[in-house]
């Protein structure tokens, strides 16, 4: 094999992509004449065809190389093996199509001038789908057929998927990584770009910034954050001294405390001005009032009112998909707030997209704030004294 | 008539008991499992540890288990099922109050434990435990201390709790409590599950100190810490602000110590360094763990010096991206001392490097050393030996 031409074209693509230098020097050679082109394992070696390595030149080697690291940086095959548990899906095909998700979601950043792309590569245009998104968005979205005939040929390795291939040498083969090394290696490249996110594409700072803190779903923030809200201290279930315990009849002298429940109430203030959408209105409005029916267990615990400029209507909410929200227009929270207030809430929950004043203090409840934030705004400003849950996705 | 019934009968549960006693009569064997060593070094250096883990993943059977290996007594209590009195103590009022104040009975378990004198108390459930029992627990933790009684120095402390997706009602973990416990997630391995439902399941190995070792392993803890503290003081403390690390580890002074009580530990038991970053992740949580992690792979990489001594002979890392930090570091050391002999010992290493591994990663930092030359040094002869990494390069350049 041609290992001069192989290192140079990774000497290429440290030159080209210096914050993934550290990734790809961790990277263990293995000449494999069984593997298709190239290949990389979840043990961090690359399986190469000299064969392959003779074919091309060597700025394609290079795109190669940062296409293959790529899918270990970015966690494909565990990805890959979480998808296929979800959905009760494997097998040969399945494990394609995540190797051509997978090709997807990292060929729209890793091509330029200097690391030309294959007329082969996957994009996601050649799947009929929009860029910028991941392998999991991809793999909802497409099925074989005519489009994806080109790349039945595609081969990643179990890097890029999951599935074992023929050739791998498997976690007691020689000079694989473990788990804790590939984590260290991933740090040090993410801890590098968000140190120095100079020349690096966003979805690679995306990535950086993620990648040891996965966002997770907002449905479950938003619960937890308002089942915590309605449920600190002093709020619904505690213990109180307040009165004695039940079981205090049978310990003459001894004091307990009793366990007492006070449904708490959760006054949820939406934001109709033109700015939310009403598909993503709906489905938060949904969790909120699912989550103080569950706690209160009473409906006419929990309130909702429509809010833009001024107030509009205050309904208690009766029927889960019948709320009559009417407005359009500015915001102002504040009013939103004080309407809220007058009714003495244990929680506030605030659906809204952020371009409103707030209130400057403190409001007497608990208050969480459901953001939906517009792609157009990159930040919004939020009141320090909200926990704030970023809705959608 | 009936006394015949009543005998086969007897008979059926008779030998219903022995079908029992045939299924749980199961074996252990000695198995590397990551999760159980973290747990048992967790448990050795006696640190409160906290399981995440689903529910029916068997958090309690490997805690029976742990048990059993070490030889403790478990003791379980169900936190979520007990009152905040139960672990703050039972104010039992006497005679005369006002003088004599009003004593706060332990709980028969807790006496029970301190009158064995060792013990695993296990906690269950601990995260749907409602605030004012996670207050009272508090002390427990921390202070060793349930209502008048102070647990003695053999009883190791285990939690257990379910993740918030999963958990029926869970309240979330209040950050002071979070704070004062090992995180460690618990998944279930099918190999380790399916192995053990026929009959043979992993056995936890208490780690074996080396006496010997031990200064050692506390200076070098010490270090370790104190050097990625003076570099990254913002990391001393700071409570977690983001939502998905609420509830979990994360760094304060008192993580930090516990922190450095595992690194010593580990190192004392020479245990991998996957256990350890499970567990200093599991302390400090996962960023702050993750970083202190690379301060430790660097204090172990060779330094420069030791390198410029011996060029010939101190030993390079194997891994690619290693051996590319300790070049970066030798050819800074070069830079901010410049000497004709530093100079070319760090040339040798190169050549040696291009020989003994993949050639492209010395180019960067060859270049760079040519840049660093004087006028009156000559180019050393070995210069040759790097001759292909110059080719390779070219080819680079061409591209």
């Amino acid at each position: 094999m041609d290992l001069e031409k192989l290192y140079a074209a990774r000497l290429h693509a440290v030159r080209e992509r210096p914050y993934l230098a550290a990734a790809l020097f961790a990277l263990h050679v293995v000449e494999s004449p069984a593997t298709p082109t190239m290949a990389v394992d979840r043990h961090w070696r690359c399986y190469v065809s000299p064969a392959f390595v003779d074919r091309r030149t060597v700025p394609d080697l290079a795109g190669v190389w940062v296409h293959e690291v790529s899918h270990l940086l970015r966690d494909h095959h565990g990805r890959g093996d979480a998808y296929a548990a979800e959905h009760g899906v494997d097998g040969p095909g399945e494990r394609l199509r995540m190797n051509i998700a997978a090709d997807a979601e990292i060929n729209d950043d890793v091509y330029d001038a200097a690391l030309p792309m294959p007329p082969d590569a996957v994009r996601p245009e050649s799947l009929g789908l929009e860029a910028g998104e991941v392998m999991e968005f991809y793999l909802r979205r497409f099925t074989f057929g005519a489009r994806t005939q080109p790349f039945a040929w595609l081969d990643c390795g179990s890097g890029a998927d999951g599935g074992a291939r023929p050739w791998d040498l498997g976690p007691a083969g020689a000079r694989g990584l473990t788990t804790e090394e590939r984590d260290a290696v991933r740090f040090r490249v993410a801890h590098g770009i968000v140190g120095a996110p100079g020349d690096a594409p966003d979805g690679w700072k995306r990535w950086a910034e993620q990648v040891f803190h996965p966002p997770q779903p907002w449905r479950e923030l938003l619960g937890s954050a308002v089942r915590s809200a309605a449920s600190a201290a002093g709020v619904g279930e505690d213990y109180t001294y307040q009165r004695p315990g039940r079981r205090a009849t049978s310990l003459p002298g001894v004091v307990l405390p009793a366990l007492r429940r006070r449904p708490p109430s959760v006054c949820v203030v939406v934001d109709t001005s033109a700015s939310v959408s009403d598909r993503e209105l709906g489905s938060a409005l949904l969790e909120v009032t699912a989550i103080g029916r569950a706690l209160g267990g009473r409906r006419d615990l929990v309130t909702v009112m429509s809010c833009d400029a001024t107030v509009a209507t205050v309904g208690r909410f009766c029927r889960e998909r019948d709320i009559p929200l009417v407005g359009g227009g500015g915001t102002d929270m504040r009013a939103g707030v004080a309407a809220a207030l007058e009714r003495r809430p244990d929680v506030i929950v605030l659906l809204t997209d952020g371009q409103t004043p707030w209130p400057s203090a403190r409001p007497a409840a608990r208050t969480v704030v459901g953001l939906f934030p517009r792609p157009s705004e990159k930040w919004v400003a939020t009141p320090p004294w909200a926990r704030v849950v970023r809705v959608g996705g | 008539m009936r006394v015949m019934t009543r005998m086969r009968n007897d008979d059926q549960l008779g030998t219903a008991a022995e079908l029992l006693a045939l299924l749980g009569d199961t074996a252990t064997e000695e198995r590397r499992d990551v999760q159980l060593d973290a747990l048992t070094l967790a448990v050795a250096a006696d640190l409160p540890v906290l399981l995440w883990g689903e529910p029916g993943i068997g958090k309690t059977a490997g805690l029976t288990q742990l048990a059993a290996d070490l030889g403790l007594p478990l003791t379980t209590v169900i936190a979520s099922v007990h009152e905040p009195s139960d672990f703050a103590g039972l104010p039992v009022v006497g005679d005369d109050p006002a003088v004599r104040g009003v004593p706060m009975a332990p709980p028969d378990w807790a006496v029970r434990l301190v009158e064995a004198g060792r013990g695993l108390l296990f906690l269950d459930e601990l995260s749907t435990a409602p605030p004012a029992v996670q207050a009272a627990l508090l002390r427990l933790v921390l202070e060793r201390r349930v209502g008048a009684l102070t647990l003695p120095p053999g009883v190791r402390i285990v939690a257990a709790a379910n993740p918030r997706g999963s958990a029926a009602d869970g309240w979330e973990l209040s950050p002071p409590l979070a704070n004062r416990f090992v995180h460690l997630r618990w998944t279930h391995d099918a190999a380790v599950v399916v192995r053990g439902l026929g009959g043979v399941w992993p056995r936890a190995v208490l780690p074996r100190l080396d006496r010997a070792r031990l200064p050692e392993a506390v200076a070098y803890a010490r270090r370790a810490v104190q050097a990625f503290l003076t570099a990254r003081p913002g990391l001393v403390h700071r409570l977690p602000g983001a939502d998905q690390a609420r509830g979990g580890a994360w760094p304060s002074p008192r993580s930090w110590d516990m922190a450095l009580r595992l690194i010593a530990f580990a190192t004392a038991a020479g245990t991998s360094r996957e256990v350890l970053s499970m567990l200093v992740r599991g302390t400090v949580g996962d960023g702050p763990g993750l970083e202190l992690l690379a301060g430790l792979d660097r204090l172990d990489l060779p330094g420069p010096e030791t390198l410029l001594a011996d060029p010939a002979g101190a030993p390079l890392p194997e891994r690619g991206d290693l051996r590319q930090a300790v070049l970066d570091s030798v050819i800074s050391a070069v830079r901010d001392r410049p000497t004709r002999e530093r100079w070319d010992a760090a040339w040798a290493l190169l050549a040696r490097a291009a020989e003994t591994g993949p050639p492209d990663l010395v180019v960067v930092p060859a270049t760079t050393l040519a840049a660093l030359r004087r006028e009156e040094w000559d180019v050393p002869a070995l210069i040759d030996r790097l001759a292909g990494t110059v080719s390779l390069s070219r080819r680079a350049v061409a591209a």
